[in-house]
């Protein structure tokens, strides 16, 4: 359903992407492991348009574009099908949950307010906020803020969610209402790539998990096959520093 | 002074000072008009580093910066009739330049000076929005022109809200510099006033009271605006 091939980013003299190709199919969730500065954001922020590749391909269903040259056009008919979740969540701090969620659609989809707003609290209720609907980002807690930003995303009904890193800025306590979340629309069948250092997420919920190192994917299989008998060293070395010690011995 | 205040032509001085609010209010707002969307606009330009308009602004920030606004009054004021003159000859166009009316310069004179406070003000309030918030807006189908009204410019107002009120009210207050081409507003007419008895105490005073009243408002009212902008801002009890 989505492909992206030859992916090439370069930040003045530091090469971030050197080729990536991924390919995701409906329903899939594909995990993205990797260490810190392998580009793994980057890439997700390529699939988006958000940074522009300088060179790559994209291909959405039966369209194909190029990542470097797409027009401003290509690129919206893109994002409404593509939707992302921040790390650092991003919710517009002048609009409340709701609002944050209805924006995309009355806004950037002409949808009619009063279905959107129908569409909007279907989305916080699914992700466990039908209490805080007029609630302004910052009365919110973190997870809270999160789980919103997720409803944005779902509301749209995109093809595919990209998230980059949704726990990570949260405190220990809060990541699990947001993987929960995140585990529940992955059941209900939504498409998405997820960057994360949660391995028990990427074990319990992704059937795709792929590894990234120095800009291209080493290694890429079932999370049974990464987990279990990773093939390259280099996977080998990161999952060691990463996995709970428990796990390493139960391999 | 011997006699002490002269109440009477105080109270006088008052009104007449009063009458010239409506002057000055329309250059403050007219100046605004102009300035509010043209300084955005350069302030865009700056923070985008568009290449020769934000070198054209930063020139023409330092020139307002550098100069006391009397000294821009009287180089436009004697500047743009020997332009004009030239234009006008040159097209057979049938007006005097004396006759100008000089709210005109004073809309020429305090746009021009207000843009340029304001192209920093709005660049210090861009610098202050997260680059996500923008990230968000486009990657939830907005366009860029949907971004910045919807997400970023009503964040923006919020923070540059107590620039913009510091800037206007030093605009109400510059526009007593409009006396110096005969502009009719407050100082001016009081002045003008004052001058037959030589009451210029009183009228000192009256002109003091006036802008102080003036100014008082306009801050007032830029705090009831900010607070109700800023609501989101609140935290729950
Ligand atoms: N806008 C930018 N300008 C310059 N360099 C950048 C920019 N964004 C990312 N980089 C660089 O690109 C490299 C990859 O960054 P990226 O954020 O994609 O890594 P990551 O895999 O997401 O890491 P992390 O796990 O820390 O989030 C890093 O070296 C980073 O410094
Ligand atoms: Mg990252």
């Amino acid at each position: 359903m989505l492909e992206v091939s030859d992916v090439h980013k370069s930040f003045g003299e530091n090469d971030v992407l050197k080729g990536v190709h991924i390919q995701v199919d409906k329903g899939d969730v594909v995990v993205i492991l990797g260490p810190s500065g392998s580009g793994k954001t980057t890439l997700l922020r390529c699939i988006n348009f958000l940074e522009k590749a300088d060179r790559g391909k994209l291909a959405l269903h039966d369209t194909s574009l190029p990542l470097n040259t797409a027009s401003k056009k290509e690129i919206h008919k893109v994002r409404q099908s593509v939707a992302f979740v921040f790390q650092n969540y991003n919710l517009f701090h002048h609009k409340t949950a709701l609002e944050n969620v209805t924006e995309g659609l009355i806004i950037g989809r002409k949808v009619a307010k009063k279905e959107a707003e129908k569409i909007g609290r279907e989305a916080l209720t699914k992700v466990g906020l039908s209490d805080k609907y007029d609630a302004f980002p910052n009365q919110l807690s973190g997870g809270q803020q999160q789980r919103v930003g997720i409803a944005r995303a779902v509301a749209l009904s995109p093809d595919i969610i990209l998230f980059d890193e949704p726990t990570s800025a949260l405190d220990p306590e809060l990541v699990d209402e947001v993987l929960g979340v995140m585990k529940n629309i992955a059941e209900e069948g939504t498409t998405m790539i997820v960057v994360t250092h949660e391995m028990s997420f990427a074990k319990d919920v992704a059937n795709k998990v792929i590894f990234m190192d120095g800009g291209v994917v080493v290694e890429e299989g079932t999370a049974e096959e990464i987990f279990k008998k990773p093939k390259k060293e280099r996977t080998r070395q990161f999952l060691r520093r990463v996995l709970p010690e428990e796990y390493i011995y139960s391999i | 002074m011997a006699e002490g205040l002269n109440i009477s032509f105080l109270w006088e001085a008052f009104f007449i000072a009063l009458s010239g609010v409506p002057i000055t209010l329309l250059v403050t707002i007219v100046a605004l008009v102009i300035a509010l969307p043209t300084g955005f606009i350069l302030a865009l330009s700056r923070f985008y580093r568009i290449p020769l308009l934000r070198q054209i602004a930063s020139v023409y920030i330092s020139f307002v910066r550098g100069t006391p606004i009397i000294v821009q009054i009287f180089i436009i004021y004697s500047s743009i009739p020997l332009m004009l003159d030239i234009l006008f000859k040159k097209y057979n166009i049938g007006i005097n330049i004396y006759e100008i009316h000089p709210i005109w310069y004073a809309f020429i004179v305090f746009s021009f000076n207000t843009t340029a406070i304001l192209i920093e003000v709005f660049r210090s309030a861009l610098q202050s929005i997260d680059q996500g918030q923008y990230e968000a807006a486009q990657s939830i189908g907005l366009t860029s022109v949907q971004a910045y009204r919807r997400i970023i410019i009503p964040q923006l107002l919020v923070v540059a809200m107590p620039n913009l009120c510091t800037a206007t009210v030093n605009l109400i207050k510059a526009t007593s510099l409009g006396y110096a081409f005969s502009l009719q507003e407050i100082t001016l007419r009081t002045k003008v006033a004052a001058n037959m008895n030589y009451n210029y105490i009183e009228a000192y005073l009256a002109i003091f009271i006036v802008y102080l009243l003036l100014c008082s408002a306009v801050e007032y009212g830029f705090k009831v605006y900010e607070n109700r902008l800023a609501r989101y801002q609140l935290r729950m009890a």
